[in-house]
């Protein structure tokens, strides 16, 4: 996530804007109502755990594309930080779930190969262009911010251009996919995940103090206001909104059958964009495959990363509503060759996710928190696209505040 | 009313309204809608969800099933 989505929630508290308040919980409940009508009582609890993480993601400012180009770029850690602490929290929640739910859940496990790691770095440069990763292109986008709605776009698109040249990148070389946890056991997964976290955690500390002489205490503060406040208007301390992304991809995990993913529904959508104008999908193997064919056939109402995904939107802007700042990341012209970096960053990152099989959130997030090691390629692969993205910014009029 | 809205509340309204046209034209459309208006013979999301006893997880990679075939 970026600038455009950290200051959405930096800055002095507003006054809600009830308008918006009262538009998302209203078009909130009514969907919610559809989903309940028309699919399945899990799909409804999805959609308000989705609504949870986007006020966790809006309200938590929790920026993965932000964070990491602060560390680069200013040497401060705090925000990287609360991401280890959230791969670390998720894992230990979620691989002995895993372990022991027998057939019935299956993790974010995935092929390491060329795919992934050519996948994960498109995504990480396409993400510091585009000013968003998956879960900032969308709960940004729920807080009003218009230049994400390109991203979006152009994600949508890249991700659909992606689904058709998978199966030639499943041809190259690479592995069948590595569960940690098949060759460790569950705990000793979890302590080399623990161990590893905890080693990244040293290693940026260590350079953030050489740095500046001192470290960043975010993780650790509490809240700034009274705690009702804190709650509903944020913002929140990092590690509430690391709590709640943790418990939450757990929360998606026990009701879909597996981990939180987000960037597979823009695929959905953006076929279905195609279908609907008399592209025949079916021609691409990617859409014959059991998975991604029937979603494409049936409603986006019941599909489960569709559905996270618009509760995620509905949380977000109720957020910003409640926050007082709907739509201000929107204020004021927006640069040409900004719109130009959302563009390319947009369909760099729809293609980077396909082909490392999903983003920050559905790759690494999920991946890691399943013990697999394809989580931990994509973060290394996405790291060295992300440097190389953030030293072009300043050619497309974007800060590297 | 916040001091400084920006936005236009009416066209916040209309693409909600827009995003719900889509949804409800997919959604008609949908396997999962003419099963509910009584007809059968055919798959569903929520049937393939029961019938593999695993589920898919959504991340693009090839389903075990497909994974056969290589």
């Amino acid at each position: 996530m970026a600038a455009t989505a950290e200051t959405v929630a930096a800055g002095e508290a507003r006054r809600p804007d009830r308008f918006v308040v009262a538009t998302a919980i209203v078009a909130g409940l009514l969907l919610a109502a559809l989903i309940a009508l028309e699919t399945a009582p899990f799909l409804v609890g999805l959609f308000f755990v989705g609504g949870a993480l986007g006020v966790g993601l809006y309200h938590g400012a929790f920026g993965f594309t932000g964070g990491w180009r602060r560390f680069v770029v200013h040497g401060r850690g705090a925000a990287l930080r609360a991401q280890l602490a959230l791969l670390a929290l998720a894992a230990v929640l979620m691989v002995p779930v895993l372990a022991t739910s027998g057939a019935g859940l299956t993790g974010a496990v995935a092929p390491v190969g060329l795919s992934l790691v050519v996948g994960a770095f498109l995504f990480g440069f396409g993400m510091q262009l585009g000013g968003g990763c998956g879960s900032g292109t969308l709960f940004t986008i729920g807080a009003g911010n218009v230049r994400m709605v390109l991203t979006l776009v152009f994600f949508i698109a890249g991700s659909v251009l992606g689904t058709i040249h998978l199966p030639w990148w499943l041809e190259q070389p690479g592995v069948d996919p590595v569960n940690l946890a098949a060759g460790l056991g569950p705990g000793g997964a979890i302590a080399l995940t623990l161990a590893l976290c905890a080693g990244l955690a040293w290693w940026v500390t260590r350079i953030e103090r050489r740095r500046h002489g001192d470290v960043e205490r975010r993780l650790l503060a509490g809240p700034r206001g009274g705690l009702a406040g804190t709650l509903f208007k944020g913002p929140w301390p990092l590690a509430w909104a690391v709590v709640v992304l943790a418990v939450g991809n757990l929360a998606v995990l026990l009701l879909a059958g597996h981990p939180w993913g987000i960037t597979l529904a823009f695929a959905i959508w953006g076929a279905k964009a195609l279908q609907a104008v008399g592209v025949d999908m079916a021609q691409f193997e990617f859409w014959t495959w059991d998975y991604p064919a029937m979603a494409l056939a049936d409603s986006v109402l019941v599909n489960v990363t569709s559905v996270t995904n618009f509760g995620l939107l509905a949380g977000a802007m109720l957020a910003a509503g409640l926050a007082g700042r709907f739509n201000r990341a929107s204020l004021g012209r927006i640069p040409p060759r900004s719109l130009l970096a959302a563009a390319i960053g947009g369909l760099v990152m729809g293609y980077g996710a396909r082909l490392a099989f999903g983003c920050n959130i559905g790759a690494m997030f999920s991946g890691i928190a399943s013990a697999s090691l394809h989580g931990w390629i994509w973060f290394a692969a996405a790291w060295v696209g992300s440097l190389i993205a953030i030293r072009l910014r300043p050619r497309f009029a974007l800060a590297n505040d | 009313m916040p001091e400084t809205r920006r936005y236009s509340p009416l066209r916040l309204v209309v693409v909600l309204l827009v995003i719900a046209g889509f949804i409800i034209a997919d959604h008609v459309g949908s396997p999962t809608f003419r099963r509910n208006m009584g007809e059968g013979g055919f798959e569903t999301t929520l049937t393939q969800r029961e019938s593999q006893a695993a589920a898919c997880a959504p991340c693009g990679a090839p389903c075990p099933s497909e994974r056969k075939d290589d």
